[in-house]
């Protein structure tokens, strides 16, 4: 008896530990991730856990507009996800802070099939010499037409340029009473405003030619650039309202869109793919009317930035090559496929395979032909971040009638000048 | 060694205090100094792990010099702080006198309306502000609505985006949250004077007008006083409202200190910029109370009281 109890026990206490050693070879690792698609993406990493037995992934979400401040005080006191997604323009940043780790110390655990180089924008991931980023997904913003309404209002032909644009708003209200072109006029402001600048030669900030940097827009033409969108609110061609939106996928825009109460929008790949689910969704089996189309050209030719996100490991993960891992699998092809659709992949082998809808060819025509970096606003020391949120201020003073646009371009231009110096 | 009675006793307050003086330091004193150590360098989000440089005062002197203060100041001090205060000390006795007039208590809804002030007060700062976000929408919002339909108006209005309208539509928020807790709290005060005052008042000639003047009015000083400066220095330094009705636009138009703060360190990443706007914040509202007291002392009231 005495024999058998003890056989028993040993046999338990070696089941015991075999358990935990068990339990200690698990790794819960974390995912950050911020887009809307939560659910498909635990869908995906429940296919990573299947694949990787001793891995588990917590998915943690939080609001893009908080996720890089949060995250650059999670590493700063060594806490944080072990992966991070954020977007293109920060890499930088966070790899100056310290706060993720260099690509050559992740390697070690495994290449990526086509390599580095299959990946666009890799030079917004360097600083110091050092990738410190995978470029994950790319993006760029392109015009959203609903096509009924301006069949309603007679336009045959889209508008090319950013006259053409307004002509077509008036046109839209004056025989519709609709609302032609609306935008984002808060913080997203900043992407029209450089597209428009773009188009009419200018930049914010450009090389002098001699290895610095200097401003390379004047103030009259950031006046008309203000002048040109505060029209569309002054003569009630857009709602003030747009004057409080921060994102073009605020709900008051697409609400109008899908409704079709607005005929023209300009908005990210993933947020066109959401309205056009949307439309589906609540018009089923009904004809799409949206199409998309390149950007308005003004004295030169139509220019959006070729925006994305990048995937990071934290500098102060325990688990590098779990993470590393992780990050290789949502890099993969069938992500993209199965789960992550709403996105265009940042890899050259797989953005060739894409298939669009025809309603998309504004956006693939854009990110083929009409894109660029933000170049010399990362490279001048000056960052996107703080020269985007300036550049949305000043903007909305101006087109909210606070401050004269040409009063919120002298200042404009005399900050960043004043950055730039700093 | 034994300690004599008095040291015993000594020792004894002073274990008792220890626990609350470590509270104290830990959660009140060193942020405090830390804070004040920020605001003399050049610490930014970036250089939390190396830290940042001495600046001495530039934060301050770039702060105190900027253009934008004068605009930043007299929207903190006059429209988020002076009006909103304002309305809700007046609408606060309005409602602490309707609660406690023979007029409810006649028609059995005393309770009935107590409960009803309490529930602005006991809605989160955050709930209200996305309920009234809602009621002030444009395409959506049933005040547009409500509005056009009547007749009233044929466009409908963007309360938080209009220039004239978004400082009404903030101060309409706060002071609907916040204005039960000064009306509950002069109700309290209110029930405290003594019912034969009025009588002998009104035995004396005194009408409804005079008896509110000289006996009402001088016995809620002392409560109406502490009640004034505790929203002014509560509004002076609150960053919800504001920033969750409009994020300080549009523009800058409705950008205030405590919202400047938050740009200034999780949008500019300028934490040591962000820490001198905060330490001058701090040191207004020291020199504010101090004054506040001097001229509107407690004492004074009381005395005033009898």
């Amino acid at each position: 008896m005495n024999r058998r109890f003890g056989t028993g026990l040993m046999v338990s206490a070696v089941a015991l530990l075999m358990g935990m050693s068990n339990a200690w070879a698990d790794a819960t690792i974390s995912l950050r991730f911020n887009d809307s698609e939560r659910k498909e993406m635990r869908a995906a990493l429940d296919e990573f856990e299947a694949a990787n037995p001793g891995i588990k992934v917590e998915l943690q979400t939080i609001a893009w507009k908080d996720s890089r401040d949060q995250f650059l005080r999670e590493a700063a006191v060594g806490q944080g996800p072990d992966v991070v997604h954020i977007a293109f323009v920060w890499t930088q940043e966070m790899a100056e802070a310290g706060a993720v780790l260099p690509l050559d110390e992740l390697t070690q655990y495994g290449e990526f099939a086509n390599g580095f180089d299959d990946f666009i924008a890799t030079d917004l991931t360097m600083y110091d010499g050092k990738a410190y980023g995978v470029p994950w997904t790319a993006d760029t913003w392109a015009v959203v037409y609903r096509t009924d309404v301006l069949e309603e209002a007679g336009i045959e032909a889209l508008p090319k340029s950013w006259t053409d644009l307004r002509k077509v708003s008036e046109t839209i209200k004056e025989k519709t009473g609709k609302t032609g072109f609306a935008f984002a006029a808060a913080n997203q402001m900043w992407f029209p405003v450089n597209y428009y600048i773009w188009s009419n030669g200018g930049n914010f900030i450009e090389s002098d030619g001699e290895g610095g940097f200097q401003v390379g827009v004047t103030e009259d033409q950031v006046a008309n650039a203000m002048n040109y969108f505060k029209g569309y609110i002054d003569d009630g061609l857009a709602p003030r309202s747009i004057l409080s939106i921060d994102q073009p996928h605020d709900p008051a825009l697409l609400q109008a869109l899908l409704e079709g109460n607005q005929a023209i929008a300009m908005m990210p790949t993933n947020t066109y793919r959401q309205l056009l689910s949307a439309y589906e969704e609540t018009y089923s089996g009904e004809p799409v009317p949206f199409t998309s189309g390149i950007l308005m050209e003004g004295t030169e030719g139509p220019k959006t930035h070729l925006g994305g996100r990048t995937l990071v490991v934290n500098s102060n993960t325990e688990y590098p090559e779990e993470s590393w891992k992780l990050l290789q699998y949502l890099a993969s092809a069938p992500l993209f496929e199965k789960y992550y659709t709403n996105q265009f992949p940042a890899q050259k082998s797989l953005l060739d395979q894409i298939e669009y809808r025809k309603e998309e060819t504004g956006f693939s025509t854009q990110l083929a032909n009409n894109t660029r970096t933000w170049g010399a606003y990362a490279e001048s020391g000056v960052g996107v971040g703080p020269l985007w949120n300036l550049t949305s201020r000043s903007f909305g003073t101006a087109l909210s009638g606070q401050t004269p646009p040409e009063d919120a371009a002298e200042e404009l231009i005399a900050e960043i000048n004043r950055m730039l110096e700093k | 060694m034994t300690l004599s009675p008095n040291q015993r006793r000594r020792f004894t307050v002073f274990a008792m205090l220890l626990p609350t003086f470590l509270i104290l330091v830990g959660f009140y004193l060193y942020p405090t100094l830390y804070n004040l150590e920020l605001s003399f360098t050049d610490m930014t989000l970036l250089k939390l792990r190396k830290g940042g440089d001495f600046v001495g005062f530039e934060n301050y002197a770039d702060f105190l010099s900027s253009s934008s203060l004068f605009d930043i100041a007299i929207n903190t001090v006059f429209w988020l702080t002076a009006i909103s205060v304002a309305c809700r000390i007046f609408l606060g006795l309005l409602f602490a006198l309707l609660l406690n007039s023979r007029f409810l208590k006649n028609m059995r809804l005393t309770t009935i309306a107590r409960l009803i002030l309490l529930v602005p007060w006991a809605t989160p700062p955050v709930v209200a502000v996305i309920a009234w976000r809602w009621l002030f929408d444009p395409t959506h919002g049933p005040i547009n609505s409500w509005l056009l339909k009547t007749g009233l108006i044929s466009d409908p209005i963007a309360f938080t985006a209009d220039l004239t309208t978004v400082w009404p539509s903030i101060i309409t928020i706060i002071v609907w949250n916040t204005t039960p807790l000064i009306g509950v709290s002069l109700l309290a005060a209110l029930q405290t004077i003594p019912e034969d005052l009025n009588e002998a008042a009104a035995i004396d000639g005194a009408n409804r007008w005079q008896q509110f003047r000289f006996i009402t009015l001088p016995y809620l000083m002392p409560t109406i006083s502490v009640l004034t400066l505790m929203s002014i220095i509560w509004t002076f330094n609150n960053f919800v409202y504001v920033w969750l009705t409009t994020g300080a636009g549009p523009g800058t138009y409705t950008n205030v200190l405590a919202t400047e703060v938050y740009i200034k360190a999780f949008i500019d990443l300028r934490i040591g910029y962000s820490a001198a706007i905060g330490v001058t914040m701090a040191v207004a509202m020291a020199v504010f109370g101090a004054l506040y007291f001097r001229y509107f002392g407690l004492n004074e009231m009381q005395d005033k009281v009898g």
